[in-house]
């Protein structure tokens, strides 16, 4: 078991270079802007408010589920339940899989269903790594945040000072979320704020021809 | 509160259709051994500050009901209500016992500017229940921006099926039309991993959703 400081494993598990396939992901953007959207520190904010949401309150369930010896099958299913586009669970079952890949390799990890999700798998991680709850939920929300700005810098011409001020500008909404998910254990608490939209051009993003991202 | 049990006959000859009214009535529009077609009625101006609508429909084993309105409902202005008031609520709670089915193609709810709505529509299906159920949101009358509505949708069988919060200021469209389909045939929407599938179209206007289209090629 490592002895590394926390603030390093999370560093590690935060990092873009980690190789689970990050740079495939959008986090939404690529349909997002081919649908018309222009304002994207705005769409960091719906996301943070819904889907990225729901995704950190299932990881920090899925955690104290593995901590407590208890099944992560009802979690699983709460997150189902909370994600109704097939489109957007087939990405989180794909990036949850290169995870599981990496993280077995490195930690002993609780016993997982395939497929599981990705949140359910960072829920494994965190355990195994001993992340706490507001950390593990600081994960996800500022791997969404830099997943949506460094796409951005790919499909659009900007300036990267300017994306990185997005996610600076982010980072509070990050905090205040994880305070919110950090306390949840049980998965009828997970939040279940849905955003149709986002939903709707995942759907259609999955079956596009012309892409450069995978999701 | 509304309420509204039906009961299938065993003997196959009428089946037991209970009701009581509250802000909705009930009206028994048909009725045989196991089936009954119901319609719910305002009894007064709907929906107002303060108002608080509450609905318990329960369909026992083997039993099919169909609901139906005969208008959809607006919210109205609540900003000159006191702030304790200035919100109304619409909790609808619904059990399908096993092999019983529950059909509701419910009308457009209107959120006119002003409005503060929230909105909780909880399911408990037994084993076979099935669910067709339309929940058309829609923000603001002709012209108007339309208010907030807060919505909850939560649909359990043995496990959740679907659970989701639709707040008006997270949508991005005038209009969210949704429609679950549960145990009967669908064809195309998106498929729920619990089983069961869910149409969803988000137009500018009612009659531009493309949920009756997408549906009736089930």
């Amino acid at each position: 078991m490592t002895t590394a400081s926390s603030d390093l494993l999370l560093m590690l598990l935060s990092d873009a270079r980690l190789p689970v396939a990050g740079h495939t992901q959008s986090a939404g953007l690529e349909p997002a802007l081919r649908e018309g959207l222009t304002d994207v520190p705005a769409y960091l904010r719906l996301r943070l408010r819904t889907v990225t949401r729901v995704e950190a309150g299932t990881a920090v369930v899925a955690m104290h589920h593995v901590r407590a010896g208890r099944p992560l099958g009802p979690v699983e299913a709460a997150w189902a339940a909370r994600t109704p586009s097939p489109a957007m669970r087939t990405t989180s079952h794909q990036l949850a899989r290169g995870l599981l890949r990496l993280a077995g390799a490195l930690w002993p990890l609780a016993d997982l269903a395939a497929p599981s999700s990705r949140p359910v798998v960072l829920g494994a991680v965190g355990a195994a790594v001993g992340l706490s709850p507001p950390s593990l939920a600081r994960l996800v929300g500022y791997d969404d945040v830099q997943t949506v700005s460094a796409a951005a810098l790919k499909l659009t011409p900007l300036n990267p000072a300017q994306t990185t001020r997005w996610v600076l500008d982010a980072l509070p909404q990050i905090d205040l979320l994880a305070a919110e998910v950090a306390v949840l254990t049980a998965p009828d608490e997970i939040p279940a704020s849905s955003a149709p939209q986002i939903e709707q051009w995942a759907e259609r993003h999955a079956v596009a021809t012309r892409r450069l991202f995978s999701a | 509160m509304t309420t509204l049990s039906l009961r299938a006959d065993p003997v196959g000859r009428r089946a037991t259709v209970r009701t009581s009214a509250g802000v909705l009535r009930p009206y028994t529009l048909s009725c045989d051994g196991a089936s009954a077609r119901i319609c719910l009625v305002p009894t007064g101006a709907l929906l107002l500050a303060g108002d608080h609508v509450q609905l318990r429909v329960d369909v026992g084993p083997g039993a099919h009901l169909e609901l139906v309105e005969t208008a959809g409902t607006v919210a109205y202005d609540m900003r000159n209500a006191s702030p304790a008031q200035a919100c109304a609520r619409w909790d609808v709670e619904i059990r399908v016992a096993e092999g019983g089915s529950l059909r509701w193609e419910a009308l457009p709810f209107i959120v006119a500017t002003g409005a503060d709505v929230r909105r909780r529509t909880t399911v408990q299906l037994g084993a076979g229940a099935a669910l067709w159920l339309r929940e058309t949101l829609v923000l603001g009358r002709s012209g108007e921006a339309g208010g907030r509505v807060r919505s909850r949708l939560d649909v359990r069988r043995e496990v959740p099926v679907l659970v989701e919060d639709t707040d008006s200021v997270d949508v991005g469209s005038r209009v969210v039309d949704s429609l679950l389909v549960i145990g009967f045939e669908a064809v195309g929407g998106m498929r729920l991993a619990a089983g069961g599938t869910l149409f969803r179209s988000l137009p500018d206007q009612t009659h531009l959703s493309s949920v009756d289209r997408d549906a009736s090629s089930s």
